[in-house]
């Protein structure tokens, strides 16, 4: 196997702080190349070098033996580097033709469309080249970013975190597909927090630690605990630990019915209730219902058919957000970029939210900014979000887990009741997702009724002390913990 | 590079010839974050590329770079009567101003300024026409007449905007074409002056106008003008009302997750929008002109979407980028007269200022590398 692209001692800073210091990287042909970190590590740095997004400050790029310079995305894309982003860069509003043809500007549409249709068929996956991209399932739109760049012709492929988003299943899919690509001969560097996408989906491992190269290593030489104590320098054992004592019932959905988006099933006579101290796990492979009873319990979307009660105000079927937050309900949702914060202002203006609409900074007409500066710095420290150098400095600037962090310490200020966490540790690292755990199982011991949804099924396992399994909108199962993993898998599967 | 050489075992043995013909190239990095110095620089140097530009193509006009500093001297500031006619035109300026801010803050283009100034100033007229109220209270009464105006007027592209998600700079944009026909329908009919039969509305009584402030040519414009843009820095930068429409802009969809009443605030940001922008329309009518004349709003959309741009929707920067502005009318004015340059330069002129600002952005977001390519 030959070295497709190597990254010699290459070194970044960024206004003081040294984000790589002197790091070796190669991929070659035919193989997966997994890189695993936790956040801040340096891999998407380190990646972003590889993809001419940044320039390195000291080292350089080799490929094909001879040292290149990358000046930028398009010259990257030119000699056969592609990335595929965590966030996935496509235009809602274009079809699929239209996206890839945006990434291969200049080339005749048919020619792209035959080509297209053709990769999309070795790899085995079907593809309508006149659906718009806004309509796609989150795994058809990760096929088809990788698809635009395979189209562009690239043999050195950097997909981040491919998987995060995606359910057990769809990521399986994928790592097949990863696969395929190797034989098929590209070079495929594979950035994952998962570790058995590292110890089962690639050839060789790299591990990168506070800006350093830690390990370079083979799957077969390592087990889950050896390579999580690479990854975060100790070791981290996550154990059960069931619910000491449960209180009365605090929300309780009736026969929640919805439609779901683009003709899917949605929710179907959902009932189910959470008792205070206890976290109740919702399972379910993606796609069965989860996002729409997120947004019925967050009060977002309002159910067909059904209701919701919160003991102590009965019915809040038809109340919003603003309501339900003031009976004591936080809520992590999804997509921490799109419904979690507000990237364009400051860290401590996205903290002060929930205070400043009950009136804990003025009325409406004071904000009083110092107050909720200091009050912002103090939850900082206390829920250890790391990466915030000032703060006033953009929220859009930290990584997923600090953003998670900064989100959980804004939801759990005041009296907490009830907790809607949906899928919480989505691609954060293994120390990261570990103090998610930590904090509600925290919030749980405090007695507030924990809803807990989540695709991972090692999570739900984990930390559920009731787990009812969602397929095809219903709710299929329920278990008590310690409940068997392969029950609650064959409940996940039982409406096809 | 020095040091990427260093490291680099094959370029160190490149022959000095090779070496000589790399090329430099740029490449753009994303910024991690900008310091608030570096803002404060890029806009600086930003106006004076402008500046640069733009004493270049009045030069090659034929308004030499010295006449050009005497022009603006003499025009703006060499005696008090010169600087009372800079801070007369600026008054209707920051209030101009001051409407578009208010709504792009919260994400709503509003482009329906002109519209907004017309329908004010015709529920404002309507009331002096009609002589609603004690003659005491009259002028109060215009001013609150007119606010209602230009509220009726933003109404329907706002709660087009809200409820169906149509554009609202289309819809506010047509409306003032809707807005000028009924304008010409009133002055043409109705409200034609009955002394002079002219297509303006009678004079207004003296009781209907702003009071002279006493000193040169300027009214209670430009102290209303004063207090609504410190009334509204109050509202953006102090109050929970602000600090919430930031976060909204920021991320609609969030706020609304959190239960930031986001409906309620596009609405009265809106509605705010809409009053002062017929606002102005009254303070050009009453303050200015005495009457409702057929062209008084002509120019002060651009002149609005400027102001607001460049101030950067920051109500202080407005009252600043306010003043400019009427410099820069005043001057082009008289170059206009005394130099023969064409209005069309002078336009020119001021959309050279937007362009260097827009591009500006660019620098803040991006960081710009020099290096060798092969």
């Amino acid at each position: 196997m030959t070295t497709a692209l190597s990254l010699c001692s290459v070194s970044k800073s960024f206004g003081g702080f040294r984000a790589l210091d002197s790091v070796d990287f190669a991929v070659r042909a035919g193989e997966v190349h997994a890189l695993l970190g936790e956040n801040g590590a340096g891999k998407s740095t380190l990646m972003n070098i590889a993809c001419g997004l940044y320039a390195p400050d000291q080292g350089h790029v080799e490929m094909a033996g001879g040292p290149v310079t990358i000046a930028g995305a398009r010259d990257a894309a030119a000699r056969g580097i592609g990335m595929v982003h965590q966030h996935f860069k496509l235009v809602p509003a274009f079809t699929v033709l239209e996206n890839i043809l945006l990434f291969n500007p200049g080339r005749p549409a048919a020619e792209v469309a035959k080509q297209s249709l053709d990769l999309a068929a070795r790899m085995g996956f079907e593809l309508d080249l006149t659906r718009r991209a806004g309509t796609l399932g989150v795994s058809e739109q990760q096929r088809l970013e990788i698809l635009k760049v395979l189209v562009a012709g690239a043999k050195i492929i950097i997909l981040d975190e491919p998987t995060a988003v995606l359910g057990e299943e769809d990521g399986r899919a994928l790592m097949q597909l990863v696969r395929g690509l190797a034989e098929a001969g590209s070079a495929v560097i594979l950035v994952t927090h998962k570790l058995h996408e590292a110890l089962h989906h690639s050839d060789r491992i790299t591990v990168m630690r506070q800006g350093r190269k830690i390990a370079e290593t083979l799957p077969s030489d390592m087990d889950p605990i050896k390579l999580t104590t690479l990854i975060v320098g100790e070791q981290i054992v996550e154990t059960p630990a069931l619910s000491q004592s449960v209180g009365g019932t605090r929300i309780r959905l009736n026969k929640v019915r919805m439609a779901g988006e683009g003709g899917r099933k949605g929710l179907v006579d959902v009932s189910f209730e959470v008792r205070d101290g206890e976290i109740y796990g919702v399972a379910g492979v993606s796609g069965n219902g989860q996002n729409e009873l997120a947004e019925v319990l967050m009060g977002l979307g309002v159910p067909d058919d059904g209701s919701i009660e919160i003991t102590g105000f009965d019915d809040v079927t038809y109340e919003g957000p603003a309501m339900r937050r003031s009976l004591g309900m936080a809520c992590i949702p999804v997509d921490r970029y799109r419904l979690g914060l507000a990237g364009g202002v400051s860290v401590a203006d996205n903290y002060a939210v929930n205070g400043a609409l009950a009136g804990r900074y003025g009325s409406w007409f004071r904000f009083n900014r110092a107050r909720a500066r200091a009050e912002a710095r103090e939850a900082v420290t206390a829920f250890d979000v790391q990466g915030v150098r000032s703060m006033g400095q953009k929220a859009a600037l930290l990584s997923g887990g600090n953003a998670q962090k900064l989100v959980i310490a804004r939801e759990f200020q005041g009296e907490t009741r009830v907790v809607l966490a949906h899928s919480p540790s989505r691609g954060l690292d293994v120390r990261a997702g570990a103090a998610v755990h930590d904090r509600l199982r925290a919030a749980r011991d405090r007695g507030a009724a924990v809803i807990l949804i989540s695709e991972d099924l090692d999570e739900i396992l984990l930390l559920s002390d009731r787990i009812g399994v969602l397929a095809g909108g219903r709710l299929a199962a329920e278990f008590k913990a310690p409940s068997s993993r392969t029950e609650v898998g064959k409940a996940m599967v039982s409406h096809e | 590079m020095s040091s990427a050489g260093v490291n680099n075992g094959t370029a160190t043995a490149e022959k000095p010839a090779e070496r000589s013909r790399l090329r430099m190239v740029p490449l753009l990095e994303p910024r991690q974050r900008v310091p608030e110095r570096l803002r404060l620089s890029v806009y600086v140097v930003s106006l004076l590329v402008a500046t640069l530009l733009a004493v270049g193509l009045l030069a090659q006009a034929g308004v030499p770079p010295a006449d050009l500093v005497k022009e603006i001297a003499t025009t703006a500031f060499s005696s008090p009567r010169a600087l009372g006619s800079v801070l007369a035109l600026t008054a209707p300026l920051i209030v101009a101003g001051l409407a578009t801010a208010i709504a792009f803050r919260a994400n709503f283009w509003n482009i329906g300024l002109e519209g907004q100034m017309i329908l004010g100033a015709i529920f404002a007229s309507y009331v002096a026409i009609h002589d609603i109220g004690p003659d005491d209270t009259r002028l109060l009464l215009m001013a609150a007449a007119a606010c209602i105006g230009g509220m009726v007027w933003i109404a329907g592209p706002g709660l087009l905007k809200l409820r169906l998600g149509v554009n609202e700079v289309i819809s506010t944009l047509l409306l003032n074409y809707v807005a000028f026909n009924l304008l010409l329908h009133l002055l043409y009919g109705p409200w034609k002056d009955p002394v002079s039969a002219f297509p303006h509305t009678e004079q207004f009584e003296a009781f209907e106008k702003l009071p002279a402030l006493g000193w040169m040519n300027l009214t209670w414009a430009l102290p209303v003008a004063g207090l609504l843009a410190l009334v509204l820095w109050w509202a953006f930068s102090q109050s929970r009302f602000g600090y919430l429409v930031d976060l909204m802009r920021s991320n609609a969809e969030m706020a609304r997750a959190v239960g930031v009443p986001v409906l309620g605030l596009s609405v009265t940001a809106i509605l705010a929008s809409g009053a002062v922008g017929g606002l102005t329309g009254f303070v050009i009518s009453a303050g200015i002109e005495g009457r409702m004349t057929q062209d008084f709003f002509v120019g002060y959309l651009f002149s609005g979407v400027l102001i607001a741009f460049l101030g950067r929707n920051h109500p202080l920067g407005v009252v600043i980028v306010a003043f400019f502005i009427a410099v820069l009318m005043l001057v082009g004015q008289s170059l206009q007269v005394f130099f023969g340059v064409p209005s069309a330069l002078v336009q020119l002129v001021q959309a050279i200022f937007i362009i260097c600002v827009a591009a500006s952005e660019f620098f803040l977001s991006y960081r710009m590398h020099w290096r060798s390519a092969a």
